[in-house]
């Protein structure tokens, strides 16, 4: 039994079908990226997981049992932590408030300490409010959040976007380190080059559709599949 | 629920109703508990109501301040008539309904700039300023909270043939007869394109904007209809009962206009007259009953609470959505079940192509200024958002009849850029010229008076319209110019706007739909219909930001041939993923990496230039990780 | 020129009302701020404070014991009210969640003129509140001098709550981005149930407290409201700060004007809120968040 598997999940974003019977499934211990063109329904296929969108059809099973429809706090005490692409600091919150509201529903909640060993960065800024950190920091905040309640899958919605090239970097080594460390993920990610470095195996999705599933070698091996599914390479 | 008149004896079925209902009333409804004295109440909240109603039923805003314009209205003729300032009853009440609107516009000027819970805490607020000035500052002339009392009726005629209206019936014949002329008055309000305008503003008032019409000043023109009837029925009541009572001020005042218009249903015009009648019919007899004088009003409240939780169109609404229904229901019927059949077809690769692909020529609209070769001209765009800066010194040109477009990987700052060309976004510096023309600083509504149009990302349509009116509302955009008041004529009178809407209906390939309500068309035609409302301004240069977005491939093959057609006759900027699509359509590509430019030049250029090649593929090489 | 001890002794006054706006300002700010409602039944919840208190003074002579005890009676009907009614609006539109709660209003008005008649009633102060104090050349009622102070208090505990316990940590959070908290693993709604019960406490206590220097009656919250809205248009949208500053610039507008015109006290406020409005629109504390 697989730890998490969406099956054929159909869900609208406003008026628009957005997922089409999308199906993936994600075993303990791996790592899914999850690619493919703006709008071909990455996004949403994280925040259907987290409940934040009720898929209209299909199943969403964490440890076989189904998920889809509980609001997005029952998912979350169930181990599954979604990183959103706007990393949603509370901006009038201190650093370590944002991790303190974090931990509160968390059984196994990390120290602070094990967090700032993670993310040194954040130990300097502890104090600061949310509003005043770099993209950089936000996203070191939005991800420390996931950690730190011990998440089980962590959803990470384009964890890169818009960041320097050594943050960039920085962040691809945490992520790498988690990896190792035997953390379930899936990362979207316009980065491929990034995701791929510490992804078990990738679905390509267009247009709400599941084109690809094999591992990173496989994906590098057709730069074809590339360039008509991700839009990268001309 | 408010449908403007379809032409013949049909269109005028509710003014004829309303009209035979006034005449049968007095004969009728006094066996029901209603005297004539009450009759005329329910008359004169019902003329507050009209204007009410065209504010808050059709334009969405809702005020708790509307005793301010009521009182205005009432003191102002009272005094004029008790100080013997003016002697004709006729023109006191005309300089207090004046006096109401100027009060209203005021009020209005501080309101209609905010949105939501502001706006009705911003009236509310000035209501009790208004219920305050009078008590205190000007009890001088309005006798604080004694009211002016020996308020004289109105006299019809001269010398000795001069009628008095007295209490009674002929005071009800006036009141009738007034509130039978405002009815009028306010269907045409409701049916001109100022109507037409103000429910699109209820549907989606930052579209409004963006399609030209200057909202602030459409907002404001309800709010003072609203606060002008408000003034007249204020100094009837002085008239009616020869006294001019200080809690026509009051915030309770305000409040039960708001309880009567949801009760009867907002968005009827009848309505609050409706809601007005329960109101006063179960105050004047619950009272009758023992043990219940005092519980009127706790009835009153519990009904008005479980209509807001279930039957939020109130009464009226109730009735004309059952009608409607009943009526429309075949037709509802056949517009899902269409919508249906063609998103089974969507995710079906072997479609045929939606829109054939067609020849349209719309004229060309001449630019406002300039001759020059240059439509449009980005120059040294930037936009920050604190440290971030999204876009970073912009500069580009786009040649007048060509399709140009921008690229670039995510987070490039396309979407910011764009929305900086019609100044939806205001640049931290820079400044965007469309034929010479400086748009930047000008705002999103004058922007597209100039002739720029966008269809966007996320569809922006007034669900609840129909196809053909959410064109329309785009095509009198630049028709009208950003603000006018055309109350009397039939929003669909106009006929270029309707040829107009014709031959983008047909373009759309959305001629069957056009009567449908926008919400239920398939996902394509939405997109497609959201294109058609930034065409349908006639503008002189289209941005398309993403407009194959979520389309299948067959739509999207149908949609790059539309798009190609459009180019034929206007200047059009195009941002998109695909970049099979852009390399088809485009003749010139500017791309965009990091909020900077990369390069500018033809399709070929760019497919060869080793730096966009670099961008692109950036991903794959430039930040492998170390 | 009003002479100097009428000038202080309105700032005084300006103190009392202020601090008493600012309880009832900050409950409905933070309802506002974290539910997204507008509530406009906080009126109806200020009289009906009052009227707790008036009944339960019948049954006990410690004015102590008949507020902690009318307390428990708001915290009581604020769970019920938004188990029942309000927090099926949370996702309707705000002119709805207006409607409604003008309607909750209107019932609990006429709930309380059913109970206890139209007429005014009137609330003894509490035996050690009697008298006045002789404070230099002042002469002030002990009771409205005490009523400073503890609302003063009432006013730090709140903040206290807000920003130093967990549970004003969630109200904080959920003020920015209630989705958020949500995802975070805390069920947001339970901890709107808390927000609007604590809310609806705030303005029955200072409805309680005021109960001894006014006229009791079922109307008497409509204009504490409207003084309230404007008091959360000044301080900002939401906004706990804001709020308690926001009362304290309208007790004192409201009781300094008096001293020079009474008939321009109330004229004032609004006024000043119309300049405010003008000059800086989002408030004195408030930022671009839910409005």
């Amino acid at each position: 039994m697989s730890l998490l598997e969406v099956d054929k999940i159909n869900t609208l974003y406003g008026d628009s079908h957005v997922l089409f019977d999308l199906s993936i499934r994600v075993e303990q211990g791996e790592v899914v990226a999850l690619l493919g063109r703006n709008g071909a329904g990455k996004t949403t296929t994280l925040r259907s997981i987290m409940g934040v969108l009720s898929p209209r059809s299909g199943h969403i099973r964490l440890d076989g049992k189904s998920i889809e429809g509980l609001p997005p706090s029952a998912i979350a005490g169930m181990g599954v932590q979604l990183v959103p692409e706007e990393r949603a600091i509370f901006g009038g919150l201190t650093v370590e408030e944002n991790l303190r509201i974090a931990a509160l529903t968390a059984p196994n909640a990390w120290s602070y300490d094990r967090i700032y060993d993670v993310f040194p960065r954040l130990k300097e800024r502890r104090k600061s409010a949310g509003r005043t950190l770099s993209g950089g920091e936000q996203q070191m905040l939005a991800i420390a959040r996931a950690l730190i309640r011990d998440a089980r899958i962590i959803l990470l919605d384009e964890p890169f976007e818009g960041l320097a090239p050594l943050i960039v970097r920085d962040l691809v080594e945490v992520s790498r380190n988690l990896a190792a460390e035997g953390r379930t993920m899936i990362v979207v990610e316009q980065n491929v080059a990034a995701a791929l470095s510490f992804a078990n195996r990738v679905y390509g999705l267009n247009n709400g559709h599941v084109v690809f599933e094999g591992t990173p070698a496989d994906l590098n091996a057709s730069p074809d599949l590339m360039r008509d599914f991700l839009g990268v390479g001309m | 629920m408010m449908r403007p008149r379809s032409g013949g004896l049909r269109g005028w079925l509710p003014e004829l109703a309303v009209l035979c209902t006034l005449i049968v009333a007095p004969i009728v409804f006094p066996h029901l508990g209603f005297s004539t004295d009450l009759l005329t109440r329910v008359l004169n909240w019902g003329l507050i109501g009209l204007g009410f109603d065209i504010l808050f039923g059709l334009t969405g805003l809702l005020s708790f301040g509307q005793a301010a314009f009521f009182g205005v209205g009432g003191f102002v003729s009272a005094y004029l008539l008790v100080s013997h300032t003016v002697d004709s009853v006729w023109l006191a009440l005309a300089i207090g309904t004046v006096a109401a609107g100027l009060f209203g516009l005021l009020v209005g000027w501080f309101a209609v700039r905010r949105i939501g819970i502001y706006f009705t805490m911003i009236t509310l607020a000035f209501g009790q300023m208004a219920y305050f000035i009078e008590n205190s500052p000007l009890s001088e002339y309005t006798g604080g909270e004694n009211g002016i009392p020996g308020v004289p009726v109105p006299v019809l005629g001269f010398g000795a043939n001069a009628i008095r209206i007295s209490a009674g019936m002929p005071m009800y014949i006036l009141f009738a007869a007034i509130f039978f002329l405002g009815y009028v008055l306010a269907r045409r309000i409701v049916g001109s394109p100022v109507g037409a305008i103000l429910l699109a503003i209820k549907e989606n008032t930052g579209r409004v904007a963006m399609l030209g019409h200057n909202v602030p000043a459409y907002k404001l023109t309800a709010f003072v209809i609203a606060a002008l009837y408000a003034g007249l029925a204020g100094g009837l009541l002085g008239s009616f009962q020869s006294y001019m009572p200080p809690d026509a001020f009051s915030l309770e005042t305000s409040g039960q206009l708001v309880v009567q218009t949801i009760v009867g249903g907002a968005g009827t015009l009848i309505g609050p007259l409706v809601g007005a009648a329960v109101w006063l019919w179960l105050r004047d007899n619950l009272q009758l009953i023992p043990g219940f004088a005092i519980l009127w009003k706790l009835v009153l409240g519990i009904a008005f609470i479980i209509l807001v939780i279930g039957l939020r169109r109130g009464i009226c609404g109730e009735i004309a959505h059952w009608w409607n229904e009943r009526r429309n229901l075949a037709a509802a019927r056949a517009a899902e079940a269409k919508t249906e059949t063609i998103e089974a077809h969507n995710t079906d690769p072997i479609t045929k192509p939606v829109a054939p692909p067609k020849d349209v020529r719309l004229t060309l609209a001449e630019p406002t200024t300039g001759d020059s070769d240059i439509a449009l001209e980005a120059r040294s765009l930037a936009r920050h958002y604190g440290g971030l800066k999204a876009v970073d010194g912009v500069s580009f040109k786009v040649r007048r009849g060509s399709i140009h477009a921008v690229i670039g990987p995510n987070g490039a700052g396309k979407s910011t850029l764009f929305k900086m060309l019609l100044d939806e976004v205001s640049p931290s510096s820079g400044e965007v010229l469309l034929f010479g023309e400086k748009v930047t600083g000008v705002g999103v509504s004058r922007a597209a008076q100039l002739g720029i149009a966008k269809s966007n990302q996320l569809n922006q349509l007034f669900p609840n319209l129909s196809v053909r009116k959410n064109l329309r509302i785009a095509a009198l955009a630049r028709r009208r110019g950003p603000m006018r008041f055309d109350l009397l004529r039939g929003a669909g009178s106009i006929p270029d706007v309707e040829e107009q809407i014709v031959s983008i209906l047909g373009l759309l390939n959305l001629v069957e739909r056009a009567d449908t309500p926008a919400h239920i068309l398939a996902y394509g035609e939405k997109r497609r219909l959201e294109i058609g409302m930034a065409l349908a301004t006639s503008p002189n240069v289209l941005l398309l930001d993403e407009p194959l977005a979520g389309m299948s491939p067959a739509e999207r093959l149908a949609t790059c041939a539309f798009i190609r057609d459009i180019g034929r006759s206007r200047t059009v900027v195009i941002v998109e993923h695909d970049l099979d699509a852009i390399f088809e359509l485009a003749e010139r590509i500017t791309v965009l990496y990091e909020g900077r430019l990369l390069a500018d030049g033809t399709a070929d250029e760019i497919r060869r230039n080793p730096a966009v090649q670099d961008a692109y593929l950036g991903g794959l090489h430039a930040h492998e990780p170390a | 020129m009003p002479s100097w001890p009428v000038l202080i002794s309105q700032a005084f006054n300006g103190l009392a009302l202020g601090t008493l706006l600012a309880l009832v300002s900050s409950g409905l700010t933070i309802i506002l701020g974290t539910l997204g409602v507008l509530n406009f039944a906080h009126g109806a919840l200020f009289a009906v404070g009052a009227y707790a208190a008036f009944v339960l003074l019948q049954y006990t002579s410690s004015f102590v014991l008949a507020i902690v005890v009318g307390c428990g009676f708001m915290l009581v009907l604020g769970f019920l009210l938004e188990r029942i009614i309000i927090r099926y609006f949370y996702d309707r539109p705000h002119e709805d969640q207006i409607l409604v709660t003008y309607g909750v209003g209107i019932v609990l008005v006429e709930c309380v003129r059913a109970a206890f008649g139209g007429n005014a009633q009137r609330v003894p102060v509490p035996s050690w509140g009697q008298g006045a104090t002789q404070m230099g050349f002042l002469i002030y009622p002990t009771y409205r001098l005490q009523l400073i102070a503890i609302i003063a208090g009432l006013l730090l505990s709140l903040y206290l709550v807000l920003y130093r316990t967990s549970m004003g940590l969630v109200v904080r959070a959920g003020i920015e981005n209630p989705g958020m908290v949500g995802i975070l693993g805390i069920n947001v709604r339970r901890a709107f149930l808390l927000v609007f019960a604590i809310g609806v406490v705030a303005v029955g206590l200072a409805g309680m407290l005021y109960a001894p220097v006014v006229a009791v009656t079922p109307d008497m919250g409509a204009n504490f409201m409207a003084q309230s809205f404007v008091v959360i248009v000044l301080g900002g949208l939401g906004s706990f700060p804001g709020a308690v500053i926001g009362g304290l610039i309208a007790g004192e507008i409201i009781s300094l004007t008096s001293a020079f015109n009474s008939s321009y006290s109330e004229v004032m406020l609004y006024a000043l809120m119309a300049v405010l409005l003008i000059m800086r629109p989002q408030g004195l504390f408030g930022s671009e968040g839910r409005a």
